[in-house]
């Protein structure tokens, strides 16, 4: 059985090859688009976080936010930072995009802090700029979480710590906390917030994507064959009929694989766009393919012609592709939750997370729903071929 | 007949409400050319997609040498080659290529392989087209391609299904040449048409298929006796044809009379004696003659004795 097969995905491996319109569907469009994207798109190495900053309090604390760690991102190249005098002028600022994003440090910060009470830093943000507040956020977060450490710190080395510190033990905090600032790492920020690169984000979206498109041609090819009259011949000949449904679905996962590898290699060679570790990506990669071809078997159980099925499959890896958020990235509301009731959606997932991680691991959530989503979708799809064609 | 090649015994298939074969049995000898004759939906490719183990039958069984035919049975399947009614060709693939791809799909050796390729390449008259792809060539080369393919793994029993409709008629002729030489390397040949002249030219018997059942069976000789020692007479009337074919049905002699459009075809013994009273049953009901013919009936006629329709209805 497993001889007649690999003959048959021989032949239609070279008829693939032949085929223009896979070579179109599986490597061509899907570089393109992404290299198109790309271009309109900003290179994450040349972000620049736009900030704004209002000193309302004028104390310690908040001195060393903008006297002593703003100024030493700034020299680090990613930032650049405007000073203004109250809330009002930075949200206007904000308004005309003169800045992504502002600070305000409220009046009372450092004697909130003094006094042991804590205190707030407040983040006005561009809602387009949705990188820059994440990231914005992340500084302020770390100056603060450094803040509480130290005061923690100094605090349990008292032997007396009810009520206020002394103001040396407040130089001492904010000392031990802009030590601390190496800690802020805007590349760092980035990659935590965004995971993938934009350039790799969509061309991983584009080639998963395509991925569907390509698998549908091999899923298509038992109703072509039996469309164009081949199907009876394969029949007659002394195979199991399982023969070349085996084919079809060998077909399809080398397909699939090869041009999601080639769009990986390619993407990063041509628009700089990593996916990430091999290991991880290969695994992601072999997931997605065994997804697309359980959905795709299970659409194509629907149709009776190889044009009907065809019809079916791009409406699907369309919608798919869509909802799963393959053209920008959806983020976490309600896109991102709809983005994972498709395949597409736990891919780049999992692309993200093993971008985020840089562990090999950090895939195995997403490639395990991958593969769920093949295996649920393909016996019930492969049934209905097999009884329909045998009917 | 010694052992038969292939052995058809009781075959029945529905499709839903529709019984397309009812009982079909027949046998083909080594290599005998057998026809199954009759109109299109007459269950002639129902048949013999049981026999070539494409379908299973609803009841019945079918043998080829010895062994039981069915959908899974492969080691069966090896003694048949199918040539579909449809093209059954790679469009992509040169015939070589297509060639290739079906012998070892049949598991034939590399050496073996290369052979038949060659052969039936040489047969089929594509030896210089072999490396074009097969949408280059024109509808004969390509139904010879699709014969070619059949014969390729050497079948015993090779199953034709209306290869020439769509024909031009010198393809026609090429294919039922090649069909003609397939009995001398000793294949068993099983064809389907619904061209009588086919039927009289190629087999050595033929069964006549109508509604899913076996009409009669024999050779084309032993068919036409069926009708007995008559002669079939077309007369083409002016006037009311029914009523005339009525009258005539009524002469003494006449075993059937039907109408057709402004002729009436009557069976009857004797024709050349018992003519003047068939012009007067015309007469006698306000029809008159414009031409008579008389002939030996064949295989068409043959049909109509045995179905009352024409073989192209």
């Amino acid at each position: 059985m497993i001889r007649s097969a690999l003959v048959i995905l021989r032949k239609d491996l070279l008829l693939r090859l032949r085929d223009r319109s896979v070579w179109l569907f599986a490597f061509v469009v899907p570089l393109a688009l992404a290299f198109g994207f790309s271009l309109v798109l900003p290179d994450p190495e040349d972000f620049e976080l736009r900030a704004g900053v209002v000193d309302l309090d004028g104390g310690e604390v908040a001195l060393g936010f903008t006297d002593e760690l703003l100024p030493s991102l700034v020299e680090d190249g990613f930032i650049t930072v405007r000073s203004y005098r109250d809330e009002e002028t930075a949200r206007v600022a904000i308004e005309a995009d003169e800045v992504a994003v502002a600070w305000v440090l409220p009046a009372g910060l450092t004697d909130g802090i003094v006094a042991g009470a804590g205190g707030r830093i407040q983040l006005l943000a561009n809602p387009d700029h949705q990188l820059s507040s994440a990231v914005a956020r992340g500084i302020a977060e770390r100056f603060a979480a450094q803040i509480d450490r130290a005061a923690l710190a100094i605090g349990t080395g008292q032997t007396h710590t009810q009520g206020a510190l002394e103001p040396e033990q407040v130089e001492r905090i904010t000392a031990t906390a802009l030590d601390a600032t190496g800690l802020v790492g805007i590349d760092e920020l980035v990659a935590e917030h965004q995971q993938l690169s934009e350039p790799s984000y969509l061309a991983a979206g584009m080639a998963i994507f395509f991925l569907f498109f390509t698998v549908s041609f091999g899923v298509n090819g038992f109703l072509a064959e039996r469309q164009e009259g081949t199907l009876p011949r394969l029949l007659v000949a002394p195979l199991r009929p399982v023969a070349v449904h085996i084919a079809k679905a060998m077909g399809a996962f080398v397909m699939g694989v090869v041009s999601m590898a080639v769009l990986a290699i390619a993407s990063d060679l041509l628009l700089d766009a990593a996916w990430g570790p091999a290991g991880g990506v290969a695994v992601l990669i072999v997931s997605a393919v065994v997804a697309a071809l359980g959905v795709m078997v299970l659409v194509a159980s629907f149709a009776r012609t190889a044009e009907q099925s065809g019809n079916l499959l791009a409406i699907t890896a369309m919608i798919l592709g869509l909802s799963g958020g393959v053209f920008f990235p959806v983020g976490t509301g309600v896109l991102g939750t709809l983005a994972l009731a498709s395949p597409h959606g736990w891919f780049l997932r999992g692309l993200g997370d093993l971008a985020g991680s840089g562990s090999f691991t950090a895939t195995l959530p997403a490639a395990g729903v991958l593969v769920a989503f093949g295996v649920i979708a393909a016996i019930p799809g492969a049934i209905r071929i097999e009884r329909w064609a045998h009917a | 007949m010694e052992t038969p090649l292939l052995s058809c015994t009781g075959l029945e298939r529905s499709f839903g409400d529709l019984k397309a074969v009812a009982g079909v049995s027949f046998e083909i000898g080594e290599g005998e050319t057998y026809g199954l004759l009759g109109p299109n939906g007459a269950g002639k490719t129902t048949s013999i997609s049981i026999v070539a183990g494409l379908l299973a039958a609803d009841a019945g069984e079918v043998t080829v040498a010895g062994e039981r035919m069915h959908p899974r049975a492969t080691a069966t399947k090896r003694h048949v080659g199918l040539v579909p009614q449809e093209l059954a060709i790679y469009p992509d693939l040169t015939a070589r290529e297509n060639l290739d791809f079906f012998a070892r799909l049949y598991g034939l050796d590399k050496a073996r392989r290369a052979t038949r390729v060659d052969e039936i390449l040489e047969v089929i008259g594509l030896t210089d087209r072999a490396t074009d792809r097969a949408s280059e060539y024109s509808g004969g080369m390509k139904r010879r391609l699709n014969i070619g393919i059949g014969m390729l793994h050497q079948p015993r029993l090779l199953i034709l299904d209306e290869p020439t409709v769509g024909v031009d008629p010198q393809s026609r002729n090429a294919i039922l040449e090649s069909v003609e030489n397939l009995t001398t390397d000793g294949i068993s040949v099983l064809y389907t048409t619904h061209y009588m002249e086919e039927a009289e030219r190629l087999c050595d018997r033929i069964g006549i298929i109508d509604e899913g059942l076996l009409a009669a069976e024999g050779t084309r000789r032993e068919l036409v006796a069926t009708i007995g020692e008559q002669d079939l007479v077309r007369l083409h009337v002016e006037g009311d044809a029914s009523a005339a074919a009525e009258a005539c049905a009524k002469v003494d002699g006449v075993s059937s009379a039907d109408a057709e459009d402004d002729t009436i075809i009557c069976l009857m013994e004797h024709a050349g004696g018992r003519l003047p009273a068939l012009l007067q049953a015309v007469n006698d009901v306000d029809a008159s003659v414009s031409g008579v013919e008389v002939r030996e009936p064949d295989l068409e006629d043959v049909f109509l004795h045995l179905t009352g329709k024409a073989l192209r209805d």
